[in-house]
């Protein structure tokens, strides 16, 4: 495994409000094509590295590269599905989604199929003329995964994406993301609380401690073949292993 | 109950609102019994009276209106000219405004009554009833716009940035529609300004023509009659003027939530 290659590379990342530690001393490497899930207490700074991985924050001390240089959006392509409502309100369903294509400069042709096309992954293609007030949590948040699969990115940051999801949306969104990775390849940071959701569709999980935060453990999950089964023996073993690193939270 | 019906409730009510006040007006008029408080009929007397007739020097009605609703325009428009974009520059780079803080903020605390004397000094006819007139509206919709630009979601900002979107796209696609309708009410509250310094305007541009003026003239022959009329004429055209600000911003602001105060 660690023979690939390192497609984001974190050393010694540090990050502070103020007084406030949140980030300490952190060193990982991503590997290109990987599929990383982070999962930690609540308020351990998830979003936060999230975002200074993306330089939307400057880090304390420390670098983040990605193939060896700082991020830099117009050449990298990367998507951002924020924990946060990110919805456009102006913008219509169908017009929120296509931002990503339209900054790109695609053509018309492409944006039109492109867009239709992941309309119907996230069960959408109905609501398309909706603006965001008129659509409920679960809808916004699939407009914004939406919206971040069309582009096809190279690097897909997802914090806590599906959090609103009732639980068969969910399955079927994360079948389709585990699809669509399988395809591509992209390197996904997929940020979580929920455990089974991390084992069911990463090849690894880094289990941060509370703050300041640290890595407390590398849980691979890789040598587990998709589509997974939830009851099987080794899943259900990984499972519970990561339940009793989270356990002392 | 549907939306129609609701509508048509709300305008009753609102019919039966004026229609008490009048009548309490006419039971106070009656009560008073004096030249210097007239009844809703002799309001309504006066009002003939100029429509039809003119005022003392033969200046119809329409002709009062006309001139001070193009005052108003011509001064509003102004504010909206420089408000908004000196707003969204100062939005954008809040530098600007630190530093020149301490000129532009006093300046929005003096009243457009106590410029009277320096437009008179600096400025001629058509010149000093937008002057008074822009100093109204001008703080508002300025004030506005810059406020929302700094109320921008970052998200929102984000949400382009990570696609690689330029500066340029953001403000145009981002920041612009973010903040459209506050300088909407911005923009509403300016031209309310805007009405109320209408008088002000009027007694120094010179000309005898507009409503400010129909009111002064009558109040140097203590007509108050005429003098409601004129107020009235100015309160009636401001709300019709609101009312229909309103429509507009409902239709072109249909993604936010429902704008109502009921
Ligand atoms: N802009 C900021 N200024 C000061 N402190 C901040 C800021 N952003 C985050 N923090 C602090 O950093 C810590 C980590 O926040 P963060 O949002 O990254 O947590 P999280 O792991 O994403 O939590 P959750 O799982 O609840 O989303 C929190 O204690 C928070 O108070
Ligand atoms: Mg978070």
């Amino acid at each position: 495994m660690n023979t690939r290659k390192a497609k984001i590379q974190v050393k010694d990342l540090s990050k502070h409000f103020g007084e406030l530690v949140v980030l300490s001393h952190m060193n990982f490497d991503i590997y290109d094509g990987e599929f990383l899930c982070v999962v930690g207490p609540t308020g351990c700074g998830k979003t936060t590295f999230c975002n200074v991985v993306t330089r939307l924050l400057p880090s304390t001390d420390g670098s983040v590269t990605v193939e060896d240089e700082p991020v830099n959006f117009k050449k990298h392509n990367i998507a951002f599905v924020f924990q946060e409502p990110s919805c456009l309100p102006w913008r219509t369903v169908w017009d929120n989604v296509k931002i990503g294509l339209e900054i790109k400069g695609y053509s018309k042709k492409d944006i039109k199929d492109k867009v239709s096309e992941v309309l119907e992954l996230t069960g959408l293609t109905k609501f398309k003329d909706f603006f965001p007030n008129q659509i409920s949590a679960g809808m916004k948040q699939r407009v914004a995964i939406a919206r971040s699969f069309v582009t096809e990115p190279d690097m897909l940051l997802m914090d806590e994406p599906f959090g609103q999801l009732d639980t068969s949306t969910r399955f079927h969104i994360e079948s389709s993301l585990v699809k669509l990775w399988e395809r591509k390849k992209q390197t996904i940071i997929f940020v979580t609380h929920n455990l089974e959701e991390a084992v069911y569709m990463s090849e690894r999980i880094l289990v941060c401690t509370p703050k300041p935060t640290t890595i407390k453990k590398e849980v691979q999950v890789g040598h587990l073949p998709h589509p997974r089964d939830i009851t099987d023996p080794e899943f259900v073993r990984i499972r519970r292993e990561v339940t009793d690193l989270v356990r002392w939270w | 109950m549907d939306k129609r019906t609701n509508q048509l409730k709300t305008v009753a009510y609102n019919l039966l609102s004026v229609a008490i006040v009048a009548l309490l007006w006419t039971m106070f008029a009656a009560w008073q019994n004096s030249p210097y408080f007239p009844s809703p009929a002799e309001i309504w007397k006066a009002f003939v009276g100029l429509a039809t007739k003119g005022d003392i020097e033969g200046v119809s009605l329409s002709a009062h209106i006309w001139a001070s609703l193009v005052r108003i325009f011509a001064g509003f428009v102004a504010a909206c000219v420089l408000g908004i974009p000196l707003g969204l520059a100062m939005g954008l780079w809040p530098k600007l405004y630190n530093r020149t803080r301490a000129i532009l903020e006093p300046i929005r605390f003096i009243p457009p009554i106590a410029w009277i004397p320096m437009a008179i000094v600096l400025l001629v006819g058509f010149g000093r009833y937008v002057f008074l007139i822009w100093l109204g509206a001008f703080f508002p919709i300025f004030i506005t716009t810059l406020l929302s630009v700094t109320r921008v979601n970052p998200v929102h900002v984000n949400v382009a940035k990570v696609f690689g979107a330029k500066r340029s796209y953001i403000i145009r696609k981002i920041v612009i529609p973010s903040v459209l309708p506050d300088i909407a009410t911005g923009m509403r509250v300016g031209l309310g300004i805007a009405w109320m310094c209408i008088v002000a305007a009027e007694m120094i541009g010179g000309e005898m023509v507009g409503i400010g003026r129909l009111i002064l003239k009558y109040a140097e022959l203590l007509r108050m009659g005429e003098i409601i009329v004129g107020m009235l004429v100015i309160g009636i055209i401001g709300f019709i003027m609101n009312e229909i600000f309103i429509m507009v911003e409902n239709r072109l602001f249909r993604w936010r939530s429902e704008v109502s105060i009921d």
